[in-house]
């Protein structure tokens, strides 16, 4: 039985079973490079007005050197990149670090706009963030939510991007096919995203945010041994006013059962036809992602036609940042010198 | 594998076996098919199955019961096996009324005036529904889970986050990509829960596809679509069970005999002392904690399912 088999049939019987078992496949492994504190944490925080958004960011680095923007995912924050930043940061890199709506001290600027979660509002709220720092261009790099948004912004607005890295590949989300379902021991990977849909779900994730995140990341990263620390410092971001509203708004608006901002309509509307994604590319997949297996990359090679590398990263799960820093870290890195 | 677990699988009937032949009555706005055993004239027992199951939940059971001389009814629900609609048009409801009033419709057709009521899942519910509704006609109720109507005014409430992984499929079923999936995948989908729910019960395959044919009955993802929609109040119900489901709303509790059995290995409804529902238990309500046992109770511990029923016949 493949390790991915193994895990999936845990994953069937229970969540507590899977973490168990993704820590004994990962004894015997090589000893782990140095890795920030659990207590340390990415400040001063800096905030910006950006588009709808007053964003609050971390930034390291040489202002004069090239941009690297490191965009966070659900349910996570910018600690995943606790470890990445200051290795960019030390190779000359200047580091953007920002909250995503609905996380962390990002704050929308109207307490009329729309909490959306849309990808295309992910994706606007990286340009406009970078229109207000005066970057003209930047490496984007993320996962889950944040390689969606870095996806997005890299497809639409090619010029302001001189290079991509995503966990998963390609992000953008095909809204016309959200309603084919998948293998049922895939969809069980889902089940938030399910448990969302309805205000059950809403109510849910309001009462216990917490504890659904950290079912997650057990879920998604089975291999990863975080100590409550780690978690605390990230959960501390959901505790935003919008978290809520945002997570179910985009949960929803990707099976078509939320509409969207009309401000991001046009946007959706050139997302529809999954744009190619033209600049430089390089894709990591982590072995043992609990959510998205990982692939070969071949899958979704059509939708990069520039220069694109794929990588599996051993040991490393949906968090790849969190998980294996140097090998997020090396990613941006061989775009930096392109 | 001790020597009495040993021992009372001897008795269990092979994979191969079938509870056949099948009988097809008109009942209600159903022709159910039902398989029938023991004395015309002992006691009658209605064994109510479940989802994702079929009458072969009762494969030990029912032969058992005949065997003590009770008359043995073990009716496929609608949506499963070879019962059907007798009109086109009927909606395809799967609402905790219709699986209770199709029982009592049942029993009318068979001129059966009272039955012991004996389920698990949504054959407990259809048991607890009829207990609650007509206790005329009931003699005394076995139920898995303890009290199984459902409260859709509290459907909105959420449960603790490791309570609700175990519903993920009850919240894939809101959105049509999980009609679709379950369309599609009514095996794949079956064989997980049953894995998940009964994570001590050895089923082979054979078992499991013995079972499995009664989910392409051709209405069955649309009772069990509307079903899984209409306990969360995201479904309407089919007008003809407006009042029924009016009374159910209020919780009515149940006054007959009755026996709950809770499996300590059930996956998705887990084991309880019985108390939190205990004020809907008006009469004589024993509870019972079966060892091992999954979600499928009857099929996993049929000596102890059989024993309930026993009880509750010879009180």
């Amino acid at each position: 039985m493949s390790d991915s088999v193994d895990r999936r049939r845990l994953l069937i019987l229970g969540v507590a079973l899977s973490g168990l078992a993704g820590k004994v496949l990962a004894q015997g492994g090589s000893a782990s490079p140095a890795r920030a504190l659990s207590s340390a944490r990415l400040e001063p925080l800096r905030h910006v007005d950006a588009g709808v958004l007053n964003i609050a960011y971390y930034e390291a680095g040489p202002a004069d050197g090239p941009v690297a923007i490191l965009l966070h995912g659900f349910p996570y924050d910018i600690h995943c990149y606790v470890d990445v930043a200051p290795q960019l940061a030390a190779k000359g890199c200047r580091v953007i670090v920002p909250y995503l709506r609905g996380f962390g001290a990002t704050r929308f600027r109207d307490p009329v706009t729309l909490r959306s979660g849309e990808q295309a509002a992910l994706g606007a709220d990286v340009t406009a963030l970078m229109d207000a720092l005066g970057i003209t261009r930047a490496v984007l790099a993320g996962h889950n939510w944040g390689g969606r948004a870095a996806c997005v912004a890299a497809a639409l607005w090619p010029d302001r991007c001189r290079g991509l890295v995503t966990v998963n590949s390609y992000l953008i989300q095909d809204l016309a096919r959200a309603m084919v379902p998948i293998s049922p021991e895939y969809e069980i990977a889902l089940w938030y995203e399910y448990y969302f849909q309805i205000e059950r779900g809403r109510a849910g994730l309001a009462a216990n945010r917490h504890e659904i995140a950290r079912m997650l990341w057990e879920e998604w990263s089975p291999d990863w041994d975080f100590d409550d620390a780690t978690f605390d410092r990230t959960a501390g971001a959901h505790d935003n006013p919008d978290f809520v509203d945002v997570v179910i708004h985009s949960y929803r608006h990707r099976f078509g059962l939320a509409a969207g901002d009309p401000q991001y309509a046009d946007l959706q509307r050139r997302l529809a036809p999954l744009p190619a994604i033209s600049v430089p590319s390089v894709t990591l997949d982590g072995d043992s992602d609990g959510v998205l297996p990982a692939s070969d990359g071949r899958a979704s090679a059509a939708k990069f036609t520039g220069r694109r590398v794929h990588r599996v990263v051993p040991g490393a799960g949906h968090n790849v940042p969190q998980e294996a820093p140097e090998a997020f870290a090396a990613a941006v890195m061989e775009l930096v010198k392109l | 594998m001790t020597e009495k677990a040993q021992a009372a699988s001897l008795v269990r009937a092979p994979s191969s076996k079938r509870l056949e032949p099948l009988h097809q009555a008109d009942a209600g706005v159903l022709s159910i098919a039902y398989f029938e055993a023991g004395p015309a004239d002992g006691p009658a027992v209605m064994l109510m199955h479940g989802f994702p199951y079929d009458i072969h939940s009762y494969v030990d059971v029912a032969p058992q019961l005949a065997a003590q001389g009770c008359r043995v009814i073990v009716p496929y629900l609608r949506g499963y096996g070879p019962t059907k609609f007798r009109d086109r048009a009927t909606p395809r409801s799967g609402e905790q009324a219709s699986i209770g009033a199709d029982m009592m419709a049942l029993m009318d057709a068979l001129g059966i005036k009272r039955a012991v009521f004996a389920g698990y899942d949504w054959g407990g519910r259809a048991a607890c529904v009829g207990a609650a509704l007509w206790p005329e006609r009931c003699i005394g109720l076995v139920s898995v889970n303890s009290y199984l109507i459902q409260d859709i005014a509290k459907a909105m409430v959420p449960a603790r986050p490791d309570r609700e992984v175990p519903l993920w499929y009850q919240y894939y079923f809101q959105l049509e990509r999980g009609r679709a999936g379950l369309a599609a995948n009514r095996r794949g989908i079956a064989r997980i829960l049953w894995q998940q729910w009964s994570p001590n019960w050895q089923f082979d395959d054979a078992c499991f596809e013995r079972t499995a044919v009664a989910h392409d009955n051709p209405d069955y993802v649309d009772v069990v679509i509307h079903s899984y929609r209409h306990r969360f109040g995201l479904a309407e119900g089919d007008p003809q069970y407006a009042e029924l489901q009016r009374r159910l709303a209020a919780l009515p509790p149940i006054t007959v005999p009755t026996i709950t059995l809770d499996g300590a290995g059930d996956g998705v409804a887990l084991a309880s002392d019985g108390s939190a529902s205990a004020p809907r238990f008006s009469g004589r309500r024993v509870h019972r904690v079966i060892p091992r046992a999954g979600h499928n109770l009857p099929q996993e511990e049929p000596e102890a399912f059989a024993a309930a029923v026993m009880e509750l016949i010879r009180a």
